[in-house]
């Protein structure tokens, strides 16, 4: 946009995806990826799904959040407002997931199907659950950015992750691991119905905010972002992984190929949602404008 | 209780940027970072056309957002109604310059940059990494010169009255459209001016209450 639009005209928010901004794109797939995989492999009892996304949680979320802070030796001062600042909040469960988490593998690796391992997975499941829904939390409590300002958007973003966490225990199952593909897959389908379903009410309801939330739809549709919608999300994401999935239904088992090609698109559709939801997100203009 | 606010006179503005510059002068601000903006814009047909000026600054919110969402609590509303930043306690994570639905925050990226490059520093700009030294990797904004606010009230003097008490932007508009004094005291002569002409926020639907007025 031209400078002199700068609050004028419907103003694009950049801070979180323009420049360094793109770590934080970054950091919420994977927030997603990580947080999501931890779920889906405690539900099929699977150590190296666990381990693998706890190491995608703690260095690449982490990583890319800590890379992206202006200061970021003074990153433990994030922890010190949790009474309203939902960054605050997901920096304390991220913190209790690493530690939970770290605690939960050591037992299933090494006292596996004991009571501590029990509880220590319910307590790491349930930190991990908060980290992923905490970054829908943090940005639809921005009432300036109507696109952001819906109590759909930490819903969409836990069954985004849970679906990318199914792609990825997918592709660990392929590679020997004790995954019941079938169930996996199963899961997929269901979810990515699901999905379709839920990023659909997000846009609807965003269009009835108002003038603002309208326009970021528009963008998001028509404007510079649709491709990536439409190819990213719609088409990879989406229709691509559903139609594998169900021709894996009616033939019996999909070919390890196959399946892996629905999973590398999927989280093609991953890194589209979350790239688009943030490029689209705009602000009102702060005066009258040209009618 | 004092709660500091400004009036802004839109029908007084001329749109000269005399206030864009005199806070830049004051606060030695580098280039391209602004703490007061003015917005122009258009309204209406040809040959009904308005032609608008609206000076933006940051609002010290009574329900500051982000004051809220800060993190770290780098941002804190001061019992005088100013909202506060702490450059020592900043991260860098940018979410106050995300949730301000007013953009008056500006992350302050690069400390290198000069306003001739390649060249010497200028005099200005050597005085102000003394007097004013800004933390490049934090969050900058207006802060309704809180040095001048202080500095006055400690010397007796009144801000909104008395120049070397108030606000740069305010003493410098060659026609007077801004206006500086306390909102909680009745007789100021800026809670007149809001009675008497009708003052009004900018997006007050964002319910973050601006002790920036507007009168037209």
């Amino acid at each position: 946009m031209k400078s002199y639009e700068w609050m004028v005209a419907y103003t694009p928010q950049t801070e979180w995806i323009e420049r360094r901004g793109i770590l934080i794109w970054l950091a919420e797939v994977s927030n997603g990826i990580g947080g999501g995989l931890y779920l889906v492999s405690l539900y099929f009892n699977s150590l190296l799904g666990m381990f693998l996304s706890w190491l995608i949680v703690i260095l690449l979320k982490g990583g890319f959040h800590f890379a992206y802070l202006g200061k970021p030796m003074r990153f433990w001062r994030m922890a010190l407002k949790p009474g309203t600042s939902w960054l605050s909040r997901g920096f304390i469960f991220l913190t209790l997931f690493i530690v939970f988490g770290a605690i939960q593998l050591a037992f299933s690796y090494w006292l596996p199907g004991t009571a501590l391992e029990f509880a220590f997975k319910v307590i790491a499941g349930f930190m991990v659950f908060l980290v992923v829904i905490n970054t829908g939390f943090v940005m639809n409590y921005i009432n300036a950015i109507p696109l952001w300002n819906s109590a759909m958007l930490p819903l969409l973003f836990l069954s985004c992750g849970v679906l990318d966490g199914l792609a990825v225990i997918l592709t660990i199952g392929l590679c020997g691991s004790n995954v019941d593909i079938m169930e996996a897959e199963a899961g997929s389908r269901f979810l990515l119905i699901l999905n379709a379903f839920l990023i659909t009410i997000y846009l609807w309801g965003a269009i009835y905010t108002g003038a603002t939330g309208k326009r970021s739809v528009i963008e998001l549709i028509k404007g510079q972002t649709a491709p990536i919608l439409w190819v990213g999300v719609v088409l990879c994401g989406i229709i691509i992984p559903f139609g594998i999935s169900v021709s894996s239904y009616f033939v019996g088992e999909a070919s390890a190929h196959l399946l892996i090609t629905a999973v590398i698109f999927e989280m093609v559709g991953a890194f589209s949602l979350k790239y688009t939801i943030l490029k689209s997100a705009l602000y009102s203009p702060l005066i009258p404008t040209r009618s | 209780m004092t709660k500091w606010g400004m009036v802004i006179d839109l029908k007084r503005c001329i749109g000269c940027y005399s206030c864009m510059v005199t806070c830049k002068q004051e606060h030695f601000l580098p280039p391209g970072m602004f703490w007061t903006r003015l917005l122009v814009s258009e309204t209406g047909e040809y040959p009904q056309v308005t032609n608008q000026a609206y000076p933006v600054l940051c609002n010290h919110c009574t329900e500051a957002v982000c004051v809220k969402v800060c993190p770290s609590g780098a941002t804190t509303r001061r019992s005088d109604g100013l909202v506060d930043l702490d450059h020592d306690k900043c991260v860098g994570c940018r979410y106050c310059v995300i949730a301000c639905p007013y953009q008056q925050r500006t992350f302050y990226r690069d400390g290198k940059k000069q306003y001739f490059p390649g060249q010497s520093l200028t005099e200005l700009e050597i005085i102000g990494k003394e007097l004013y030294p800004l933390s490049p990797g934090t969050v900058v904004k207006c802060n309704f010169c809180k040095e001048k606010i202080d500095e006055g009230i400690r010397k007796g003097l009144t801000p909104g009255v008395e120049r070397e008490a108030t606000p740069a932007c305010v003493t410098n508009c060659p026609v007077k459209a801004r206006h500086f004094g306390n909102l909680n005291d009745p007789n100021s002569k800026i809670s007149k001016l809001i009675r008497q002409r009708k003052g009004f926020q900018l997006h007050p639907e964002f319910g973050t209450e601006p002790s920036v007025y507007y009168i037209d």
